[in-house]
């Protein structure tokens, strides 16, 4: 009896093991993409198959999730050749040996926004093929508010009148205090203030935080005269600003081009413009792309760097992830045919007038220590000069540069 | 028989499953998690084989169990605390060797080339199109040999070269199947390597590092600048760290960093206290809820007992994320359907989550939401267990029923559920949902130098030191965090059952 069990445990192991065989992923290509750019993946992956006979196979992703995954999966072997991304992923996964840079892109500058490729940029190496640009603007009402406001000032005179805390109407809401240090931004940098500063050679300084300076500060206090002045209760959060928005009880709101969507579901008139200059200075809202990275423990860079050259840093397939995204194209010729879009054209404008979020890994550190500085400056319980100076010695500290 | 058949298939599949993962885990170098599944298999064989193992048949699977899903976790999460593992240092040491080996760069006058293969029997050749100058070079044996356009070996159609001696050109297809000769074809240009870039496309590149196993120092080609492993990142001597760095057993530094930094250590006894008064006032609301609800709901009188009973338990039954999520929406100041309710009765709202003090009361108060069912379901059977001639004879004593409750009842149920007790002290202690999804640690505390805000639990704390500090990801500290915490809550863990001890003998006798 024991005899036949040994025989069978040993067919079965032999059998097991001839499953056991290197990963050669030899012309597969793996793409990682989210729900809406994989719609506009299938095509193009059946044109490259059918061009160079390489399978491709696209995996569906969450997006937020995307980043973490590549970290663990990419030095295992497991991770996609291509994968989408956002550009503020670029510093921990450079830190972290994950992605690759392109180097052909070197040789392509002129043909894609330059606040795209800087975003996607640590030092002189750009790391994805950008496909969007996103920033934040004003979005409207044109039923409460008809006309575009020539300045900030404007726009608050309008508000007031729109302002009534009985009806539950707003003027203009802002999600800044929430705290979201992301929409907070255009304040502070229209009055100078910054998150980093730029050393000679253009790359980011980790220890010049200028959430501390002056025009830090002006902005902040800015912020804080809308609470006072009753246009924003405090604490107002972002689904509280779009829900009332949809619900057409707001003037105004400053947010992006994710969110133009819902709105026009809701049905809601709405036109898109320029945050208006705060007296006299032009608001630079933070700019974020997304683009598509190359794994740097891919076995084929060749056959992802041919597919990223061929199918998706030309002007259909840009705009196509246009039409599904409602972001602006990255790729300038894709960006000139689209840009008859007035929503689109605002939306541009105001990135053009930004600056790229940093991309640094040291980032992390800031978004806590200024969220922080937003609450404290909300709830009355510090003042914006005390709050803002705090946090940046807090993230100062934090990186040990002192 | 059939027993026997069914043990032979089921030993002999699960032999081969094991073997095939072993083999998996020994090729990934997986070496702890590779003895504790080869150790469950030589037990899971000696179980099912030896005759005299037969008890060992039913602990198997509970020692399985714990040996995968508890003690693995715990060792490896020790070997990390000892570690470096952080973002900047999740590679291996021959990994980024490999990585720092294979960086080019592109330096000044470096030409790229627009490339054509030729098959010439086993040889192989390139017709290599300059995209700078446009200048053609023949690409043999790892030379480029300028080639005249007008070269009588070339066929033209329509200004591409379609023919080269005869010899057409690789279609795209062979090009994929022939990828790894294409990558083996290097040639020099002065001073710079000609590699393969992408399919078509060659360049001319220098490699940026070379790498000395002897002195394990890395050399900067370029800027001549060297750089000496330190603790897993290659350092200059002015201190430029490069990255990628990798994982490195760094003994205590994760220990010391959390002891000798102001920044983490600072908050400590702060949030401490409170994750104290969080556990202690969530156990105990919870209980006394839960008991108050029992007690009546054991009523013999009371009508419809099953449906309130039904009714009562639906918050355990609700998944906590969707409830947390529903509950921070309910307590949003502006439009929170609490805060209107306030308003329209008593003409304020309550600033809930921009307040210290409000944000610890909401935070127990959902606590006490989501935990009383428990409690009550408890309780309800721990009353049962109670003898009822005890009631009858205190009842004839002439004991009111307050007296019977704090003489029988709570001695007596004490005694069987203070070890749920001390386990839910220790579960509440340790709740990052609820902490996380209301207030993700809570209104900042002013002039705080530290992510510690005003509902922070220990173990929230540590995700924001470890996911919102320095460069984000910091496993090391997170995990040495979290063995520190351990040591504080089983040590309060040891202590309680002590003092619950002396409970036990109350209802020994009876």
């Amino acid at each position: 009896m024991l005899k036949r069990l040994v025989v069978v445990m040993f067919m079965l192991t032999f059998l097991a093991v001839q499953g056991v065989q290197p990963h050669a992923q030899n012309n597969t290509l793996l793409i990682w993409a989210d729900t809406n750019r994989i719609q506009v993946l299938e095509g193009l992956t059946e044109q490259f198959t059918a061009k160079f006979g390489v399978d491709v196979v696209l995996q569906e992703k969450d997006f937020g999730a995307i980043r973490d995954d590549m970290i663990v999966a990419n030095p295992a072997g497991e991770g996609p050749d291509i994968a989408i991304g956002a550009h503020d992923w670029t510093g921990q996964l450079v830190a972290n040996g994950v992605i690759e840079p392109l180097a052909f892109l070197q040789n392509d500058r002129s043909l894609y926004d330059p606040v795209a490729l800087e975003a996607w940029s640590i030092g002189a190496d750009i790391y994805a093929l950008p496909y969007a640009t996103e920033a934040i603007a004003l979005i409207r009402n044109t039923d409460l508010i008809p006309d575009e406001p020539a300045t900030f000032e404007d726009l608050l005179t309008v508000a007031k009148d729109l302002t009534d805390k009985e009806a539950g109407t707003f003027g203009i809401l802002i999600n800044a205090f929430a705290p979201d240090p992301f929409h907070s931004f255009p304040f502070i940098s229209t009055f100078g203030g910054y998150i980093f500063g730029k050393n000679e050679d253009g790359s980011l300084n980790a220890c010049d935080i200028g959430l501390g300076s002056e025009g830090a500060i002006e902005g902040a206090t800015f912020l804080r005269s809308l609470i006072d002045d009753g246009f924003v209760p405090a604490a107002t959060g972002y689904g509280d600003m779009t829900g009332q928005f949809n619900a057409g009880k707001v003037g105004a709101i400053i947010t992006g081009p994710w969110a133009i969507a819902d709105a026009r579901n809701a049905g809601i008139n709405f036109a898109v413009s320029k945050i208006p200059t705060i007296k006299g200075n032009t608001p630079g809202p933070f700019v974020g792309s997304q683009g598509f990275m190359i794994n740097s423990f891919s076995n084929n860079k060749e056959l992802a760097v041919t597919f990223l050259q061929e199918f998706l840093g030309i002007t259909s397939t840009q705009v196509a992830l246009f039409n599904v995204g409602d972001r602006a194209p990255a790729l300038l010729s894709a960006l000139a045919e689209v840009s008859d879009d007035p929503t689109l054209a605002a939306f541009a404008a105001s990135a053009a007038d930004g600056s790229p979020m940093p991309n640094i890994p040291e980032m992390s550190s800031v978004w806590g220590a200024w969220g922080d500085a937003l609450s404290l400056v909300s709830s009355g319980e510090s003042d914006p000069a005390t709050a803002f100076t705090d946090a940046a010695a807090r993230i100062r500290d934090t990186l040990g540069c002192n | 028989m059939s027993a026997n058949i069914i043990k032979v298939v089921f030993l002999g599949l699960t032999n081969a499953l094991g073997i095939w993962a072993a083999t998996g885990l020994y090729v990934t170098s997986n070496w702890v998690l590779l003895i504790v599944l080869v150790a469950g298999l030589v037990l899971l064989d000696i179980a099912l084989l030896k005759k005299n193992a037969y008890p060992l048949r039913y602990l198997l699977p509970g020692l399985l169990a714990f040996g995968l899903m508890t003690f693995y976790p715990i060792v490896y999460n020790i070997a990390i605390a000892f570690s470096n593992f952080s973002t900047g240092h999740i590679l291996s040491k021959e990994q980024v060797i490999h990585h720092f080996e294979n960086v080019y760069y592109q330096p000044e006058g470096a030409d790229r080339f627009s490339s054509q293969a030729f098959r010439d029997g086993d040889r192989w050749l390139l017709i290599l199109r300059s995209q700078t100058n446009g200048n053609l070079f023949l690409g043999l044996d790892g030379e480029l040999i300028p080639l005249d356009p007008n070269d009588a070996r070339l066929l033209y159609e329509n200004g591409d070269i379609i023919a080269f001696n005869a010899m057409t050109p690789l279609a795209v297809r062979d090009l994929v199947a022939n990828l790894d000769v294409l990558r083996s074809l290097t040639f020099s240009e002065g001073e710079n390597t000609v590699r393969l870039a992408s399919l078509r496309e060659y360049r001319a590149e220098k490699r940026r590092y070379a790498y000395d196993p002897g002195t394990e120092k890395l050399l900067n080609l370029e800027t001549q600048i060297t750089y000496v492993p330190i603790q897993g990142t290659f350092t200059s001597a002015d201190g430029e760290m490069l990255d990628p760095g990798y994982r490195v057993n760094v003994g205590w530094e994760n220990f010391q960093r959390i002891f000798q930094n102001r920044q983490i250590i600072g908050p400590f006894w702060r949030v401490f206290g409170w994750t104290i008064i969080f556990a202690f006032f969530s156990v105990t609301l919870t209980f006394a809820l839960g008991l108050g609800l029992a007690i009546m709901l054991n009523n013999p009188y009371l009508k419809l007992r099953t449906i309130y009973r039904t009714l009562l338990i639906i918050p355990y039954a609700i998944p906590g994320f969707i409830s947390l999520l529903i509950w921070a929406g309910l307590f949003n100041t502006n439009f929170g359907l609490i805060n209107q309710f306030f308003d329209f009765w008593f003409q304020f709202k309550i600033p809930w989550f921009q307040d210290g003090l409000w944000a610890k009361v909401a935070v127990l108060f959902v606590n006490l939401w989501l935990g009383y069912p428990y409690m009550m379901i408890v309780c309800l059977g721990a009353l049962q267990s109670i003898p009822s001639e005890l009631y009858e004879a205190a009842h004839v004593d002439g004991a009111k029923s307050f007296q019977r409750f704090w003489g029988i009842t709570i001695p007596l149920l004490l005694s069987s559920i203070s070890p749920l007790l001390v386990g839910s002290f220790a579960l509440n202690f340790n709740n990052f949902n609820v902490i996380f999804l209301l207030t993700q640690g809570g209104p900042p505390v002013a002039g705080a130098q530290t992510p510690a805000g005003a509902t922070d639990i220990l173990i929230s704390y540590t995700y924001n030191l470890a996911f919102a500090m320095g460069r984000g990801q910091e496993f090391g500290l997170a995990a040495a965090i979290s063995i520190i915490i351990f040591l504080i809550i089983g040590t309060i863990s040891a202590l309680q059952f002590r003092m619950t001890k002396k409970l036990e003998d109350i209802g020994e006798n009876l």
